[in-house]
C-alpha cells in the first residue's frame, strides 16, 4: 500500500498545471506578507512616523506602553495621549475614523466623539465583564486577513491538484489499472489516501508560509491579546467573542484544515464521475464556489447551515461569528464533523464509482 | 484452465458490437482476426471485465468472472489496443507501479520488471522517460506490463501494431516461450503473425465468430479454390476488378501475377494453390463491402445441412437455456471443430441457440 500511495503522490505531484498553481499559490503567499508588511503605516501623533519595519517598530512600543488588561485608566491615558492638535482639521469626518497608529485607531473607534475627545463611554459599556489583554495585534490580524484570500486561492489549487486523480485515468490508463489485481481496491484507496495526504500537505506548507514569518515579524506578544481591542476595519466587528489573538489563529488555521479535506472529498467525488480532469477542475470548482453566491443573509436561519459548507470554512469570520457555545469553545467547531462526512462520501463514492466504471 | 463465453452479447447504442457469441478456450494461443469494427476489441474488454455484457456470461472454470473479483484479475495480463500512459514515469518506473497494482513484492516487481524490459528490448531505455518513446516502444511497454504478473490468461489486443520486423520477430519468440499453459488470446490484422504463433484462429464478423479452428483446417474452407495466374501487366487491373483478388506481384517480364479465389479457374492456364489465412481474411473482409457473391451462394447451400445438425443437436433439453445451446451438447472443442469442420458454416452452429430458424 505503501507503494502505490507513494506513486500516486509521485502522479499527483508530476502535473505540470499542479505544479504551476503551487508555485503561484506560494508566490502569493510571500508576496502578501511582504507587501502588508511594506505597507503598514504608523505615527506616534508627536514626532516619529514610518511605514515597514519602522511602522510596526512604532506600534509595538506604543501598545507596550498599555500592555496588559485593558482599563479605565489606560483609557484616558490614551485619549490624552493621541487627542488630535487643535490645528488638525478633520473636514467634518469622525475622529473614530481617524488612524495614526494601531492603539490610537482601537481607542478612538470606542472611545472617541467626532472630535477626538472621550465620549463617556468607559471599558464595562463597552465590553461588559469580559476582561480584555491589549497588546501588539496589528501584524496578526492582518496576516489572518490575507490568510482568507491565500487560501481561497489554494482551495482552488487542491481542486487543481486532485481533480485528475480518477478522472486522469479515464483517458486509457484505466483499461491497465482496473485489469490488475487491485486496481478496483487498494488502487482507489491509494489515489483517495494520497490525494488527501497531499492536500493536507500543501495547506500546512502555505500554513508555514503564513505564520512563521508573522511570527519573526509581529512577535509572539500579540497571541495573547483579545482580538476585541482591533484597530478600526478588522474582523473583531463580525467575531463579537473575547478570544485572543492565538485563539483567532488556532481556529483559523483548524478551518483552513477542515476546508482542505471538504473540499478534497467533493473534488474526489466530481473526478471519478467526469470524464477529463478539465471537467472535474469546474465542476469542483463550482461546486466549491457558488454557495458563497447564495442569497441567505446573516439574520436568515440558514445561515448557520449554509456557513458550514467548505467555502465558509475558509473565509472563516461568517463561521466564526456564529456562535460561542461556551468561553472559547465555537459554533465553528462544527466544521470538524462536517468535514469529515465530505471526506467520507467522497471519498467511498469516487473509489466506488472508479471501481465499477466501464472503460469507453 | 477452462474460459467459456457463454450466448455473450454487448450493445451499444442499438448495435451489436458482440453478439449472442459463444466460444470456449482452453490452454492455448489464439488468434483472434476480422476487419475494423469486428467486435475484436470489445470481446476483449468483456473478456477483461472492463464492460459488463447486455447479457451473457463468462465464466472461468464454471464461475462467472463478475464474481471472482480479484481472483480472476489476478490471473489476467491486458494490453489494450490504444491505452494512456503516465508521460513523466520511466518505463521501469511504470513498470514497478503496474507490478504493486499486480500485488507483486518489492524485490519480486524489480526483478521482474528488470527481466521484461529486457524481453521486450527496452532494458537500453528502462530510465528514460515514457514521453520520449516511439509508439513501438510503448507498445513494447504495454506487453511488458501485461506479463508482469505471469498471468495464465493474457489477452493482447493489436499487440504487434507498430512493431517493426525485428520487433515482431522477437514478440512472436517471447509469446511462445510464454504460452505453455496458459490461454493467450491475441489480435492483429497481420495474419502472418497469428499463422506463426497462434494454434487456433477465431475470425470475428460483426461480433459473431464466423470460423473456429486451427489454421490450415479453417483454410480448408477455400481448398480448391485459389488460384494463380499470370496475366499482362495491363490487364490486371480488370482481372482483380472480377475476382476477390487476395494478392497482385508485379514481375520483372513485365507480367502481373494475381491470386484470386474463385469456384471456377478464373483463366484457362491458372493453377490452384494452397489457400492460406491471407486469403481467408481478405475473402470475408471483402465480402463485407460486398463484393463478392459466390461463396456466400455456396454457403447458403450448406446453411441448409448445418440447420439440420443444429436442431440435431439441441433439440434434447429445451428447458435449460444453457443446455439448449449446442455448446452444452458438444463436450469437448475438438468434437466441435470436428462437427464444424464437416459442415462449413461453422458461424451458425456456434451462434444460434435452437438451430436457425430463418
Ligand atoms: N464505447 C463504444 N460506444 C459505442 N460504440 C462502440 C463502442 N466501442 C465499440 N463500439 C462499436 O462496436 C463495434 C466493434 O468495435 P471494436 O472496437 O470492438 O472493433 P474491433 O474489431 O476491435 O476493430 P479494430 O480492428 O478497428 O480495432 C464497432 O462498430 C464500434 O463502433
Ligand atoms: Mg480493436
Amino acid at each position: 500500500m505503501k507503494t502505490l500511495i507513494s506513486f500516486e503522490l509521485r502522479k499527483l505531484f508530476s502535473r505540470r498545471l499542479t505544479q504551476a498553481a503551487l508555485l503561484a499559490v506560494l508566490l502569493l503567499s510571500i508576496l502578501f506578507t511582504s507587501s502588508t508588511y511594506r505597507n503598514m503605516y504608523a505615527f506616534d501623533g508627536k514626532s516619529r512616523d514610518g511605514s515597514g519595519r519602522e511602522a510596526v517598530e512604532i506600534d509595538r512600543s506604543i501598545a507596550e506602553k498599555y500592555a496588559g488588561i485593558l482599563t479605565d485608566e489606560k483609557v484616558q491615558q490614551m485619549m490624552s495621549d493621541f487627542a488630535p492638535e487643535s490645528s488638525l482639521d478633520l473636514h467634518g469626518m469622525n475622529a473614530a475614523y481617524l488612524y495614526h497608529n494601531a492603539t490610537q485607531s482601537a481607542a478612538f473607534r470606542r472611545f472617541s466623539d467626532l472630535n477626538g475627545r472621550w465620549n463617556g463611554l468607559t471599558v464595562s459599556d463597552v465590553f461588559g465583564d469580559e476582561v480584555i489583554r491589549i497588546g501588539y495585534i496589528n501584524g496578526w490580524l492582518e496576516t489572518s486577513q490575507n490568510m482568507t484570500v491565500i487560501f481561497l486561492v489554494l482551495s482552488l489549487v487542491i481542486i487543481t491538484m486532485i481533480a485528475p486523480v480518477f478522472s486522469g485515468e479515464y483517458s486509457g490508463v484505466d483499461q491497465i489499472l482496473l485489469t490488475t489485481r487491485y486496481g478496483r481496491t487498494r488502487c482507489a484507496a491509494a489515489k483517495v489516501l494520497a490525494g488527501i495526504l497531499a492536500a493536507l500537505s500543501v495547506t500546512a506548507v502555505v500554513s508555514a508560509t503564513q505564520f512563521f514569518p508573522a511570527l519573526l515579524l509581529y512577535g509572539s506578544d500579540g497571541l495573547r491579546c483579545s482580538i476585541l481591542f482591533a484597530p478600526a476595519g478588522f474582523l473583531d466587528g463580525f467575531i463579537p467573542f473575547n478570544l485572543t489573538c492565538g485563539t483567532l489563529f488556532a481556529y483559523q488555521i483548524l478551518l483552513i484544515f477542515t476546508g482542505a479535506v471538504s473540499v478534497s472529498g467533493i473534488t474526489f467525488l466530481v473526478s471519478a464521475a467526469s470524464k477529463s480532469p478539465m471537467t472535474a477542475l469546474a465542476v469542483s470548482a463550482a461546486a466549491y464556489l457558488l454557495p458563497a453566491l447564495l442569497p441567505v443573509s446573516e439574520t436568515s436561519s440558514l445561515f448557520r447551515y449554509l456557513t458550514l459548507l467548505p467555502v465558509y470554512h475558509v473565509q472563516f469570520v461568517s463561521l466564526m461569528s456564529i456562535e460561542q457555545i461556551s468561553g472559547g469553545i465555537l459554533y465553528a467547531l462544527w466544521a470538524v464533523p462536517v468535514s469529515l462526512t465530505f471526506l467520507g462520501i467522497g471519498s467511498l463514492a469516487s473509489s466506488r464509482i472508479y471501481a465499477k466504471h466501464q472503460v469507453k | 484452465m477452462e474460459l467459456k463465453i457463454i450466448r455473450l452479447t454487448k450493445t451499444f447504442d442499438s448495435k451489436n458490437a458482440v453478439d449472442d457469441l459463444m466460444l470456449t478456450l482452453s490452454n492455448g494461443v489464439y488468434g483472434l482476426l476480422g476487419a475494423n469494427g469486428a467486435g475484436k476489441t470489445t470481446l476483449m474488454r468483456l473478456l477483461c471485465g472492463l464492460q459488463r455484457p447486455t447479457s451473457g456470461k463468462i465464466t472461468l472454470n464454471g464461475k462467472n468472472i463478475t464474481g471472482l473479483g480479484e481472483r480472476y484479475q489476478s490471473l489476467l495480463g491486458y494490453l489494450p489496443q490504444h491505452f494512456g500512459y503516465y508521460p513523466d514515469f520511466t518505463a521501469y518506473e511504470f513498470l514497478l507501479y503496474i507490478s504493486a497494482l499486480k500485488g507483486l513484492s518489492d524485490t519480486a516487481a524489480k526483478k521482474k520488471s528488470a527481466a521484461l524490459l529486457e524481453a521486450v528490448g527496452l532494458a537500453a531505455e528502462r530510465k528514460h522517460k515514457i514521453k520520449t518513446f516511439s509508439g513501438g516502444m510503448k507498445q513494447r511497454l504495454g506487453i511488458a506490463q501485461a506479463m508482469l504478473n505471469d498471468p495464465r490468461i493474457l489477452i493482447l489486443d493489436e499487440p504487434t501494431a507498430g512493431l517493426d520486423p525485428k520487433e515482431r520477430v522477437r514478440f512472436r519468440n517471447l509469446i511462445s516461450a510464454f504460452a505453455r499453459d496458459r490461454i493467450v488470446i491475441l489480435s492483429t490484422h497481420i495474419v502472418s503473425d497469428v499463422e506463426y504463433i497462434a494454434e487456433d484462429i477465431i475470425l470475428m464478423k460483426s461480433g459473431q465468430i464466423i470460423h473456429f479452428g486451427k489454421p490450415q483446417e479453417i483454410t480448408a474452407e477455400l481448398n480448391g479454390q485459389v488460384w494463380e495466374f499470370a496475366v499482362p501487366a495491363a490487364q490486371a487491373e480488370r482481372y482483380a476488378a472480377a475476382f476477390d483478388t487476395s494478392n497482385l506481384r508485379h514481375t520483372d517480364s513485365g507480367k502481373t501475377v494475381l491470386r484470386v479465389i474463385a469456384d471456377r479457374p478464373p483463366a484457362a492456364h491458372a493453377i490452384q494453390v494452397p489457400p492460406n489465412l491471407e486469403d481467408l481474411y481478405l475473402f470475408y473482409s471483402r465480402e463485407a463491402a460486398g463484393q463478392s457473391t459466390m461463396l456466400t451462394q455456396r454457403f447458403r447451400g450448406a446453411a441448409d445441412q448445418a440447420d439440420m445438425l443444429t436442431q440435431k443437436l439441441t433439440h434434447k433439453s429445451e428447458d435449460d437455456a444453457d443446455q439448449q445451446h449446442p455448446f452444452r451438447t458438444i463436450r469437448s472443442r475438438t468434437e466441435m471443430e470436428r462437427k464444424i469442420n464437416d459442415h462449413t458454416n461453422c458461424n451458425r452452429i456456434m451462434n444460434h441457440e435452437g438451430g436457425i430458424k430463418e
